[in-house]
């Protein structure tokens, strides 16, 4: 069920690709040209809806429906690309600005004419430094080409796009975070409504959208709704840059129409190449670390968005990891929220405390031994004060965790109590790790 | 000002990006770190003085971001992903074999001030574990037995000056080729598959290795993690 084409990763086609003269030559630039002197504005926002583009960044949000969402006549508008891609599971914003840059340039440039933006931001974490070098780079040759600057093609659109590179903050990948960050500010986000699109950086209208999502706009414009929709699903129209990590023979990214089965991506030669050793899956996190866990019974369940969600996860970022039997749920559960632990902005109380707390009775409980049969109840009274009640989204993601682990594997938890020896659940004091 | 004084025309430029100078906080910040090796008091004030900001609040953004430091760090900073799943693909084996031959714990420095090592939280490049970056120049598959070529490596990109600072404004990304040499990875290259090393399965009845430690003395162990110098 391989792709003929791909969409956005095109190097697997057209291997020299991030050339920028390749890149022309294979119809690069073209969809932007057609669209600044043949379309509205309106034309693309129109093909962008009727495309039924998705988000790639985790929402799933209907791209052409949030750009809707923008203030009629109130400018000037920014059009902000996402690419702080930081959860764990998650590459392929880098590879594609590592492999096809030229069509994620040419994607942010015709939805800032789309969205009649004429400043860009492509906002990069701040490791992504060799990958923003380059992709400074590749912005030069669309200027130097006159795809971007002043009275683009002589139609009086103008459009400059830069590159800024955070500094180390994976809330900073939060919208609202992402703008107050862009400001000079620290990344803490911003209460919502007003909503981006009304009021975003420097208080005005705004769209944000990921890497991924804008590379989908060139071929949109360029091989219209009917070829794009022609992929995918009906509601998850298109294909997705499917990261795959873990314990799998051959990790990578993988495009794939929506809709093929998890075991496909796993076990086909062509993609995950199967389980390393040949050692069975144990867990399968099949969004990046805020997605709740799967197991090897879903194996079977397609990759899009309504099945993942039906089998009580979320598609997410399309970031899958899946990890063997040698991989304690407990300790899983510990790195996991060690790493929203460390990217807790601070800003509000369940998530600030929530994962100290979460993480200290873990490591507790995984790294010293400790485990008493009170921190179960310790745990689950932890995530549960925290669901719902925090401030973004990155504390309620560091619920899911520890509540899969607790509900899939509650065994694991009371063999580290039993291997403690502390199961009559004396009190022991926690102790800070910083 | 000294920053002004040797990157005028630079920061021109990069304040010039925004709608609000306050934007260029974090370009600056990095021009500074790399102008200073770290954020000085003396560098904090003057990128504060520039965007006319009060000091306070550039404290505030040195503080927020990961990548600022200031401390002095080592002519290196090494930042291992100890992440999932980098952590089940061989990235803590990585950090005690940068242990075990630099002689030094996390966010410690190496005598000679050369290699600072630090763990860190994803960094996107989980395919190509383990990962480290080196002043941010991302480097792949670093197992353990690649470790000293990748040490010496830098060791005398240092002697020949070719390292540009801590904040990446010159960063290069390296990979280790399946022979064992660490090779530069050429931009807007062709692209070439990548080949994998398919393991063979093991025996069925093999059981799973535990990634979960013994349970070791008990409470009065002694913390023996350092406190970030950062």
């Amino acid at each position: 069920m391989g792709l003929s084409e791909h969409i956005v990763m095109r190097e697997l086609d057209i291997p020299d690709i991030a050339d920028f003269e390749v890149y022309r030559r294979h119809g690069g630039w073209e969809a932007y040209r057609y669209a600044l002197t043949e379309k509205t504005p309106a034309d693309i926002v129109q093909m962008v809806k009727d495309s039924g583009l998705r988000g790639r960044g985790g929402a799933g949000f209907p791209t052409g429906i949030k750009w809707g969402f923008l203030p009629k006549g109130v400018y000037p508008r920014y059009l902000l690309c996402n690419c702080d891609e930081s959860e764990p599971g998650t590459f392929n914003n880098h590879q594609i600005i590592d492999r096809n840059p030229h069509q994620l340039i040419e994607g942010v440039a015709l939805s800032a004419y789309a969205i009649e933006a004429n400043t860009a931001y492509i906002y990069m974490r701040g490791e992504f430094a060799a990958a923003a070098r380059a992709l400074e780079q590749a912005i030069a040759q669309a200027y130097a080409a006159g795809f971007l600057g002043k009275n683009i093609l002589g139609t009086g659109f103008d459009l400059d796009i830069y590159i800024h590179r955070g500094a180390g903050a994976y809330i900073c990948g939060e919208e609202t975070a992402l703008m107050e960050s862009l400001e000079g500010k620290i990344g803490q986000p911003r209460l919502k409504p007003p909503f981006p699109a009304v009021a975003g950086l420097y208080g005005k209208p705004t769209i944000i959208n990921n890497v991924e999502t804008l590379a989908n706009v060139p071929r949109i414009v360029e091989k219209g709704v009917a070829w794009y929709r022609s992929h995918g699903t009906e509601k998850s129209p298109g294909t997705k840059c499917f990261s795959l990590s873990g314990h799998v023979n051959r990790p990578g990214n993988y495009e794939l129409p929506f809709g093929v089965p998890l075991r496909e991506l796993i076990e086909s030669p062509e993609y995950g190449g199967g389980m390393k050793g040949g050692r069975p899956v144990k867990i399968i996190i099949p969004g990046g670390a805020s997605a709740p866990w799967l197991t090897a019974d879903h194996l079977d369940v397609p990759l899009d968005y309504e099945s993942i969600a039906a089998a009580g996860s979320m598609l997410g970022s399309g970031a899958v990891i899946v990890l063997n039997d040698t991989v304690s749920a407990p300790h899983l559960a510990y790195k996991m929220d060690e790493f929203f632990k460390h990217e807790s902005c601070g800003k509000c109380t369940p998530c600030r405390e929530g994962t100290h707390w979460l993480v200290r009775t873990l490591h507790r409980m995984v790294e010293d031994g400790h485990a008493t049969a009170a921190d179960i109840d310790t745990l689950h009274s932890i995530y549960r004060q925290m669901a719902g009640n925090c401030f973004c989204l990155l504390g309620e993601s560091a619920v899911m965790p520890i509540k899969s682990a607790l509900q899939l594997f509650p065994s694991e938890f009371e063999a580290l109590v039993k291997r403690s020896g502390k199961s009559n659940g004396h009190h022991i004091p926690l102790v800070a790790h910083h | 000002m000294k920053l002004l004084e040797t990157h005028r025309a630079e920061i021109e430029t990069i304040v010039a990006r925004y709608a609000s100078k306050r934007s260029a906080v974090l370009p600056l910040l990095y021009l500074a770190q790399d102008t200073y090796g770290y954020l000085t008091d003396e560098a904090i004030r003057e990128v504060a003085t520039i965007l006319e900001l009060p000091p306070t609040d550039v404290y505030e953004v040195v503080g927020f971001y990961t990548l600022f430091y200031n401390r002095p760090v080592g002519t290196w900073v090494l930042q291992v992903c100890d992440d999932v799943p980098c952590c089940y693909c061989g990235a803590e084996e990585l950090i005690a074999a940068l242990k075990q031959t630099l002689g030094i714990s996390e966010d410690e420095t190496t005598p000679d001030g050369m290699f600072t090592l630090q763990r860190v939280k994803c960094l996107a490049a989980c395919d190509r574990a383990p990962v480290l970056q080196a002043n941010l120049d991302y480097v792949y598959d670093v197992t353990p037995d690649r470790v000293q070529t990748l040490l010496n490596d830098l060791r005398a990109r240092a002697a020949e000056a070719r390292k540009r600072g801590v904040s990446g404004r010159f960063a290069e990304d390296y990979e280790f080729t399946r022979d064992g040499r660490l090779v530069q990875i050429e931009r807007f290259a062709p692209y070439r598959p990548r080949e994998f090393v398919i393991e063979p399965p093991a025996p069925v009845s093999s059981p799973p290795p535990s990634v979960v430690p013994e349970a070791d003395a008990g409470l009065d162990r002694a913390d023996t993690r350092k406190a970030s110098p950062l």
